[in-house]
């Protein structure tokens, strides 16, 4: 199967990897039926996790696997949860993306390997301290387009 | 935001694939942040501060 990313695109990744600091589980939930897309999104996550140890892939079915899906609150396919990896522990910090991650969402991906990968969400003092002190829950669904 | 708390889940969405729920929204412009389920909205890339504000707003509606 040709490759979706280049040999140009593959050393910009790995120089903006660096050295992962922690291992990185993404999961990806595919569906057989009306899913346009799924495929090369697997394939694109085949490619990146390739590029790092410290990724690693994990491939559900949205249909035989509804119990993992549900556990992760996947509900639309293609989806995909970068989760941290301790040892053989998976912990799910609540980021998922739903649809192929091309165009700007590409990089929005990677970003998203290197903050759950440093642990760090990067954001203000502050705004950590407001979020730390949620009692109810919150869904964020940021729509976005590739272009 | 979603790794700083349990309470908080974020989800990427590609807006042309899943165009109805764009539309049940009235995604018109990207990004757009969508807060529990509509309890909040926030139109552009904002600073952290005024969408951690949207997310107050939309938990104590």
């Amino acid at each position: 199967m040709e490759r979706l990313l280049n040999d140009n695109i593959v050393s910009q990744i790995r120089e903006a990897f660096g050295s992962l600091s922690n291992p990185v589980q993404v999961l990806f939930f595919g569906s057989r039926e009306n899913c346009d897309y799924c495929d090369d999104t697997r394939q694109l996550l085949e490619e990146v996790v390739a590029i790092s140890d410290a990724l690693s892939l994990s491939v559900y079915d949205m249909d035989t696997d509804a119990d993992v899906a549900r556990h992760y609150n996947v509900d639309k396919a293609p989806g995909i949860v970068i989760a941290a990896k301790e040892g053989d522990q998976i912990t799910d910090l609540g980021v998922r993306m739903a649809g192929i991650p091309s165009g700007h969402e590409f990089s929005s991906l990677i970003q998203d390997l290197i903050l759950v990968s440093g642990r760090d969400s990067g954001l203000n003092p502050q705004t950590r301290e407001m979020l730390k002190a949620l009692t109810k829950p919150v869904l964020l669904q940021v729509f976005v387009t590739p272009t | 935001m979603a790794m700083e708390s349990d309470m908080v889940q974020a989800e990427m969405v590609e807006a042309m694939e899943f165009n109805d729920l764009s539309n049940q929204y009235g995604v018109s412009g990207v990004p757009h942040t969508v807060v529990n389920d509509g309890k909040g909205n926030v139109v552009g890339a904002v600073p952290e501060t005024n969408l951690m504000a949207e997310i107050q707003r939309a938990v104590t509606r």
